[in-house]
């Protein structure tokens, strides 16, 4: 009975004292969280690949020999890669074909950024790609080439009255 | 990239626009005034200046700044106010509306999270009013098979039950919508609705899930209402009347829960359960029965239900500040009200304005409207506070604590009652 | 015709009193999947669960894909848990192709492993606190898991479904300032799992309602074949990474948790405790590992097996033994991969725990069981 009331006394005053804690909320839209780095790249010298976050592609058409790896790897995994013919004639790129990539079908994964043996895909922090159409979701090697401009600045800081993102 | 609305005309927009001003204004210049003009001609108006107030002089009074307030005071004293206004329905839904937005935001504060946050600029203010204008705007989807006119009576004979109980409600000394000699026994009386309205709506489904969460509210509110009478008992035993407004005024000077501490510790659990919060909220449980005897209703039906509940919340939440914490009791906090107004009137430079009708409240009505509301926020926010520390029970544990522990409790209280007044500390020739 | 119908067709003769309840899938307290009930009043009679709605054929799938473009479709039977769904799976092909794998790299994957067995269970906890109508259980941990999905963006680029380990190592090393980091997030998270005691394990209200539901005995629980807290809750101390150490567990300090009353109570803490060894964990490996080094062995592109071969692995994931046992046939896919899992076999226990329980206790019961239909149906 005591066990009782005291147990009843003690969850109530827990959760009184979390009224005062701060709130841990990412308000999302106004805040966005911050990443390490710039992205995931990959260093095919060494094998291994550099820590950050797997979002938007990024192609390099100047190191883009049009060797189809980055489409070999994703197939059987999405199947969002195609290579399409570009305008542009790199002396590097004898087929003029740039890998073109429907994030309607991407998961994110990076193996087509570990396939590459030329550091011409990276993957950026930019991952806002919703589209109101389907087509707006297949991303042209020219899109692909553009850097995304990225303002997130908010990270989880841990003060005595609870965390809290800012 | 296309955009949310492609076909958009801004021409188009405001033409709709101009179309449903029209109509308004036709529709109540047409419909809406003689509409007014004929409930106004069956009223009983007035007397002010010692002249009987027409519909007509009512219209033109409106007009004159000096007369506006004797009408107001006039249309104060009349039961519609009462009911519709003041200690009754609107009132009720104020402070219910209120409720619901600090039940949210407080849960949300304790959860960590900042709760509603965007509708209405300021922390979420307007998103009830959102959430009122998404239930209207929702199809009511009927069962195939449900009892169609008494699962569309449910709904309302529910807030028509929980009305009926706001009515009782004394909130300041002579603001009462019915003062009623018996007026605790017609709050009994009107409690026992609530679960013949519950079960008709759950069976008139004729859905397994509503019927089994019928069945569970049946069960817990007849149960809780024996503990609940009885935890009741006491405090008419010690004042001797059954009148709430009396009851509210024999606590001048001390409340009730001092003396009778089991009886209101009884009396808030049996509210619980009664009001179906958690940890009580078994006819509502959301993993085993999906949504209870509320299963089934869908869009207005289930926003009707949602506001009787509230107004209930609010009603037991009076009763008790009624019954143990002294009603409108409490210090004098109010400043009275300047008399060289009435007197002298105010001076505007050059003019003195004379306002007749002034003080529109006395004091002794703003004082006991400010500790009764003060004291019942109180109330419902250890109402609320449970929702957020603890799990919901099961029906034999909840039986168990009804028929075991809480009948037995209420005896206790009982005999605490009766050997006060016999002692002579309480009741007549007591302390008072 | 005759009137001999097969056993499942034949028409039951139903008892006035039995109400038979359809709990799933279209039902806020059952998950990707149905139970069928058939309650007697307030008491359950009989009690089938049904799963295999979500069944996607990953073993099937898996068979016509190599042995790197597994990895992302691998661990979606749970992403919650995804680090902890593709170990034994990286395990088996590390075995099969011959690789040794990096120190640095068994330290990272152990650290991956127990921050994902934490993101885990916070999703089960927070599911278990609202299947009992404790909506602060509910928002807690679904906001605390933030704290270390937070940590596991940091190290692998995505939030959930991270494709992070590989035969050979891990895609990538941790960032730069990682140990200090996780360190501090890891130690708030410690603080914040010991605070829901007062809410939700001390709760007497909570306890009075879990308490001797739903028991488990031992002997059932080893016949029955349930594993991970369900077989540990019922007195059986056996953790795989303590019995069967892969990678740096055996350098590392286990106390695996165990209960002896078998009932939905003690099934229900002993994943918080778990959240607390693993804490544990993943300090002393952060201690314990070293500063530098790869972390990724380089294959050859489309690593092939050698020759007719079959391995089995298993590891201790957030829901127990979860075994990969792969054949290969010599080709760069596997030639049969398959995943027994601890979801699957917990379930089993379910009508035999359900029978005679009362309609209230179904959801604790259901949920204590620590099963997760999508990885049952893989």
């Amino acid at each position: 009975m005591t066990n009782t009331a005291t147990g009843i006394i003690r969850a109530l005053n827990s959760g009184i004292k979390h009224i005062a804690t701060k709130r841990f909320t990412l308000r999302y839209p106004e805040e966005k969280l911050k990443f390490v780095g710039d992205g995931y790249q990959y260093d095919p010298a060494t094998g291994v690949g550099i820590a950050g976050l797997k979002g938007r592609h990024m192609l390099f058409h100047d190191h883009c020999t049009g060797c189809q790896l980055c489409s070999i790897a994703c197939e059987g995994v999405a199947e969002a890669i195609a290579m399409v013919k570009v305008p542009e004639e790199q002396k590097q790129n004898k087929k003029s074909i740039m890998p073109q990539i429907d994030y309607g079908k991407c998961v994110f994964c990076g193996l087509c950024v570990d396939a590459c043996p030329f550091y011409a895909l990276y993957m950026t922090n930019d991952y806002e790609l919703s589209s109101f159409t389907k087509e707006g979701l297949i991303y042209t090697p020219a899109q692909l080439q553009v850097k995304p401009y990225v303002e997130q600045d908010s990270e989880i800081i841990i003060t005595k009255w609870g965390a809290t993102h800012g | 990239m296309s955009v949310i609305a492609p076909n958009f005309k801004l021409s188009e927009f405001i033409k709709s626009l101009i179309d449903d001003i029209v109509w308004t204004v036709l529709i109540m210049s047409l419909i809406g005034i003689p509409a007014i003009m004929m409930i106004l001609f069956y009223v009983p108006m007035p007397v002010i200046d010692g002249e009987l107030l027409t519909p007509f002089l009512a219209f033109t009074y409106l007009a004159d700044p000096s007369r506006t307030l004797p009408i107001v005071q006039a249309f104060m004293t009349t039961d519609m106010f009462k009911i519709m206004a003041f200690p009754g329905f609107g009132f009720a839904a104020l402070l219910a509306a209120g409720t619901i937005f600090v039940e949210r935001k407080m849960l949300a504060k304790l959860q960590l999270r900042v709760g509603p946050f965007y509708c209405g600029k300021v922390e979420g203010i307007l998103q009830l009013m959102g959430d009122g204008l998404k239930l209207i705007s929702k199809e009511i989807i009927i069962p195939a098979k449900a009892d169609k006119p008494i699962f569309w009576a449910a709904p309302v004979l529910f807030v028509a039950s929980a009305a009926a109980f706001v009515a009782l409600i004394p909130v300041a000394p002579g603001w009462v919508v019915a003062d009623v000699d018996m007026g605790l026994l017609a709050v009994f009386a009107v409690i026992g609705f609530f679960p013949i309205v519950t079960i008709l709506s759950a069976w008139s489904a004729n859905s397994k899930f509503p019927f089994i969460g019928g069945i569970r509210a049946l069960f817990q509110m007849v149960s809780f209402e024996i503990p609940l009478i009885l935890s009741l008992l006491g405090v008419v035993m010690v004042t001797g009347t059954l009148n709430l407004s009396e009851i509210a005024a024999s606590q001048s000077s001390f409340p009730w829960i001092l003396f009778l501490p089991v009886g209101a510790i009884v009396f808030f659990i049996t509210m619980l359960a009664e009001l179906e919060r958690i940890p009580f909220d078994l006819p509502e449980a959301e993993s085993e029965i999906v949504a209870g005897w509320l299963t089934e209703l869908s869009g207005m039906m289930y926003g009707l239900v949602q506001l009787g509940t509230y107004l209930k919340l609010y009603a037991f939440a009076a009763l008790f500040v009624v019954l143990f914490l002294g009603g409108w009791n409490g210090p004098m906090v109010v400043p009275p009200f300047p008399m060289e107004i009435v007197t002298e009137g105010i001076e505007l430079g050059p003019v003195t304005a004379k306002i007749a009708g002034l003080p529109l409240f006395d004091q002794e009505m703003l004082n006991g409207t400010f500790w009764f509301i003060l004291k019942t926020v109180g109330v419902i926010f250890f109402i609320l506070l449970p929702r957020g520390v603890f799990p919901r029970i099961r029906v034999d544990m909840l039986l168990n604590l009804g028929w075991h522990k809480l009948i037995g409790l209420a005896f206790v209280n009982i005999f605490i009652a009766l050997g006060l007044v016999y002692a002579g500390v309480l009741g007549p020739g007591g302390l008072q | 015709m005759t009137n001999e119908l097969p056993p499942g067709l034949a028409i039951q003769k139903v008892d006035e009193r039995i109400m038979t309840l359809n709990v799933g899938p279209q039902h806020p307290g059952s998950g990707h999947m149905r139970i069928i009930v058939q309650i007697d009043g307030d008491y359950i009679v009989a009690c089938d669960p049904d799963p295999g709605y979500v069944h996607r054929g990953e073993e099937k799938m898996a068979e016509y894909r190599n042995y790197i473009t597994n990895i992302p479709h691998l661990e979606r039977p749970v992403i919650h848990d995804s680090c902890n769904v593709l170990y034994p799976y990286v395990l088996g092909v590390e075995e099969l192709l011959g690789i040794e794998v990096p120190e640095r790299a068994k330290y990272v994957r152990v650290i991956c492993s127990e921050l994902n067995r934490c993101i885990y269970i916070m999703y089960w906890l927070a599911i278990y606190g609202i299947f009992l109508g404790h909506s602060t259980m509910f928002m807690w941990p679904a906001g605390d898991r933030e704290l270390l999905i937070d940590l596991m963006e940091k190290i692998s680029g995505a939030r959930v479904t991270h494709a992070h380990f590989v035969p050979g190592g891990v895609r990538n090393d941790l960032p730069p300032n990682f140990e200090e980091v996780c360190l501090r997030q890891v130690n708030y998270f410690e603080k914040r799992i010991k605070e829901y005691a007062a809410v939700f394990y001390d709760n007497p209200i909570l306890i009075s309602r879990t308490e001797n539901t739903g028991v488990l005995s031992r002997e059932d629980a080893i016949r029955l074949g349930t594993t991970g807290s369900v077989l540990r809750a019922s007195g059986v101390d056996y953790d795989l990474r303590i019995k069967e150490p892969y990678d740096v567990y055996e350098e590392l300090d286990v106390h695996s948790p165990v209960m002896k009353e078998g009932d939905s109570y003690a099934r229900s803490k002993i994943p918080w405790l778990d959240m607390l060894e693993s804490c544990n964990i993943i300090k002393q490996a952060l201690q314990k590992m070293p500063k530098s080094g790869s972390v990724r062995v380089k294959l050859k592109p489309n690593p092939k097996g050698k020759g007719l071969d079959s391995v089995y692995k298993r590891v201790e994931s957030g829901r127990g033994s979860l075994g990969c046992h792969i054949v290969s046939d010599g080709k760069v896919e596997p030639y049969r991969l398959k995943l027994s899992v601890g979801s699957f076999r917990n379930l089993i226990a379910l009508p035999y725990l359900l029978k005679g329980e009362k309609l209230g206790n179904m959801p604790s019961v259901y949920w204590s069981l620590n099963y997760w239909p999508v990885e049952a149906d893989r």
